[in-house]
């Protein structure tokens, strides 16, 4: 795949434009916006709560006060009522009665039927049904013109009165709390903005680190990976999902570069060996059983580069891992005492005394072909590489709920410093050269092993090499009858 | 013996036609899936040799076509060799598998298996001299009891059951020990051997003929 070249990293410049473009300060600005809506309604209930109950206190105040006149006016006439709007206005005749006064911006009128104002602090009023506003022009030193809330009351014979209050205690009340919203909304979206603003730039610190990384991995540069933090928040844990797959990307595009040029270079061996003998066999064979002879043996000679092939394939197969979803119970038992049938005879013809030492009833989830072949693998690999006489015991023991399998030979064993590299494609003991095989037996042992959860030990014996790979036990339970 | 080789690389067609025609089978060959279905459904072969990679129509979609009206032995031979794949062609209603690159002889032991007359259901397999109680897995030769291991007596089994035909290494793996991978040591011919050893026991006729560059053929004159 041709890879993208790095795109220019000159995005210094650009940072503070994609903060304000980032998720996260757009996330911020639309809380805010959420906020200021929430308020506006909140204000506007309280303002409706506020002004009607303040409303409602000062029509009860007018009340009362109509009331007290007309009991004046009932109880012994125009004059006392007269009596009672001076007392209330302040300008009592005789007593002078403080508390009774009204407070300022308290307004009262009480005119006979000709429209003369017997007493009063504001001229004749043109009365209208219930409750009502009166706007009055502004008094000396103001400029403002008042309103009054107000209402009138019919004493008798043509005879009204006026109580009213003015409103500008409601509008002021009103102005305050609107001036108090005002001021938390403006706080409320300056904070959002930087509050907005941080978290974009932690935002975008976080996200560029990320990126920077991608783009030199991009570049080729497939060692790094990404920083990260000390708190284990949600970006470590993206972080170092991303350097886990990094890591297997480059673990996988190491072992094809190595699997290719591995397959270059054992391909050229039968191939070299198959074309000499074809050549020879052209330029030297006189008869037809020379020929035959060549023949069969280019024959084997293809036959190797094709098993080759097929154990290559086979192994990245295997190591795609799709075989899982095939996975069925196993009674490991069974297959292995079929392994030790099959391979008892040519053990013996070959040498190699076999034996077996099974534990009854042990049960795994896994692939019967494939861990049937693995096992065979194992004995082969004990067979061809152990001389003469060397002891093979095929072992199975249920260990701490693992199935723990093994293959021991008292063979010479593999040094401690070549256990882990006779797993790997290709690698052939120096003393295995000589025999027949393409050294891609164990890395399919150790395949089919890491399909099954598991891993391929190799240790000493003691003489000799013990191979043992330890799976999960399962039950039988799900086994067909 | 009439076949259908359905095929479409040529040049291989062409050379399993002429070595087929030097074993007395006669060949019909098909290029792509249309002409072989066409073929299969029209005329009636013994056996049908199918890739599975085919033009026209894919070779798995070609079984199931034949399977819904015959019954004729169908062998795949293909390069699809994933672990899945055979599963997958027998599953379709494909008797048999080989992946190419294979030996003509390989191909030809299984096609004779496959297209020998299906035995009657029988307790008793006859081969010369040699029998063998499938009830009481019993095996007796010139009257003689021969004492078998359980795997000896698969292998003898499926012997006598292509009696006369030789069969592959490769196909008693599968038959009888259900192994699909080659091993890297002469296992089947250990097992042959003291099979063998057990049966020629007290006789001077060997009745399991080594064929060179094959297999085995269990001899039984008539």
């Amino acid at each position: 795949m041709p890879f993208k070249p790095c795109a220019a990293s000159g995005t210094g410049c650009l940072r503070q434009t994609r903060v304000l473009k980032a998720e996260s300060f757009r996330l911020a600005a639309l809380f805010a916006l959420l906020f200021l809506v929430l308020t506006g309604a909140l204000m506007v209930t309280i303002l409706w709560i506020v002004d009607g109950a303040q409303r409602t206190a000062l029509i009860a105040a007018n009340e009362a006060d109509v009331t007290t006149v007309q009991n004046g006016f009932r109880d012994e006439g125009l004059d006392e009522a007269v009596e009672v709007v001076r007392q209330r206005l302040g300008t009592p005749t005789d007593t002078p009665m403080r508390r009774h006064s009204l407070p300022p911006g308290a307004y009262m009128a009480i005119e006979n039927s000709r429209r003369d104002v017997l007493a009063g602090n504001l001229a004749a009023v043109d009365c209208q049904p219930g409750v009502f506003k009166l706007v009055l022009p502004p008094a000396t030193g103001h400029h403002h013109r008042r309103t009054v809330l107000g209402r009138c009351a019919d004493l008798s014979g043509g005879v009204t009165v006026f109580v009213g209050r003015d409103t500008a205690g409601l509008d002021m009340t009103r102005e305050r709390i609107m001036n108090a919203f005002a001021w938390i909304a403006l706080g409320t979206c300056a904070f959002a903005g930087l509050f907005g603003l941080f978290l974009g730039w932690r935002f975008m610190g976080r996200v560029d680190a990320i990126t920077d990384t991608c783009e030199r991995v991009i570049a080729g540069r497939l060692n790094e990976r990404i920083p990260l933090g000390e708190r284990g928040d949600e970006w470590d844990r993206l972080a170092r999902a991303i350097n886990e797959m990094l890591d297997r990307i480059s673990a996988l595009l190491e072992n094809l570069k190595q699997v290719s040029s591995d397959v270059a270079h054992d391909l050229r061996t039968p191939l070299t060996r198959l074309r000499n003998r074809l050549e020879e066999a052209r330029s030297r064979s006189g008869n037809m059983k020379d020929y035959s002879n060549a023949m069969a043996r280019a024959i084997d000679d293809t036959d190797q580069v094709i098993s080759l092939f097929g154990a290559v394939l086979r192994i990245s197969q295997i190591e795609s891992g799709s075989r899982i979803q095939t996975f069925a119970p196993i009674c490991l038992t069974d297959l292995l005492e079929k392994i030790y049938e099959l391979y008892l005879p040519v053990a013996e013809d070959c040498g190699h005394p076999l034996s077996r030492r099974l534990q009854a009833g042990v049960y795994m989830q896994g692939d019967e072909e494939l861990l049937t072949q693995m096992f065979s693998n194992l004995v082969e690999n004990s067979i061809r590489h152990t001389p003469q006489g060397a002891n093979l015991l095929i072992e199975l023991a249920s260990v701490d709920g693992l199935a723990v399998a093994s293959v021991i030979d008292d063979g010479p064993g593999v040094p401690p410093e070549e256990r882990d590299k006779v797993l790997r494609r290709f690698y052939r003991l120096s003393t295995s050269r000589s025999t027949e095989g393409h050294g891609l037996g164990l890395s399919l042992v150790a395949a089919i092993a890491q399909l099954h959860g598991s891993r391929v030990e190799l240790s000493d014996a003691n003489p000799g090499l013990q191979v043992k790979v330890a799976f999960p036990q399962g039950s039988p339970a799900q086994l067909p009858a | 013996m009439r076949l259908l080789l359905v095929e479409d690389d040529l040049e291989l067609a062409q050379s399993l036609v002429e070595r087929f025609g030097e074993h007395d089978y006669h060949v019909t060959h098909a290029h792509d899936g249309i002409r072989g279905l066409n073929a299969a459904l029209g005329q009636d072969f013994h056996a049908i040799i199918l890739d599975w990679m085919l033009p026209g129509l894919d070779g798995l979609e070609l079984v199931k076509a034949v399977r819904r009206e015959k019954a004729t032995p169908v062998i795949y031979l293909t390069t699809m060799s994933g672990i899945d794949d055979r599963v997958r062609g027998l599953e379709a209603g494909g008797d048999d598998y080989l992946v190419k690159p294979f030996a003509f002889a390989e191909l030809l032991a299984r096609i004779r298996a496959m297209t020998r007359r299906a035995a009657p259901a029988v307790t008793t397999l006859c081969a010369g001299s040699i029998e063998l109680d499938l009830v009481r897995r019993l095996v007796t030769r010139h009257g003689h009891f021969v004492d078998l291991l359980p795997q000896e007596f698969k292998l003898l089994e499926y012997l006598m059951r292509n009696v006369n035909r030789a069969v592959t290494r490769k196909m008693l793996l599968e038959h009888v020990w259900d192994i699909h991978f080659d091993p890297h040591t002469s296992v089947v011919e250990s097992h042959v051997s003291r099979l063998r050893t057990r049966l020629n026991a007290g006789c001077d006729i060997d009745a399991i003929q080594t064929v060179r560059g094959v297999g085995y053929r269990l001899l039984a004159p008539n």
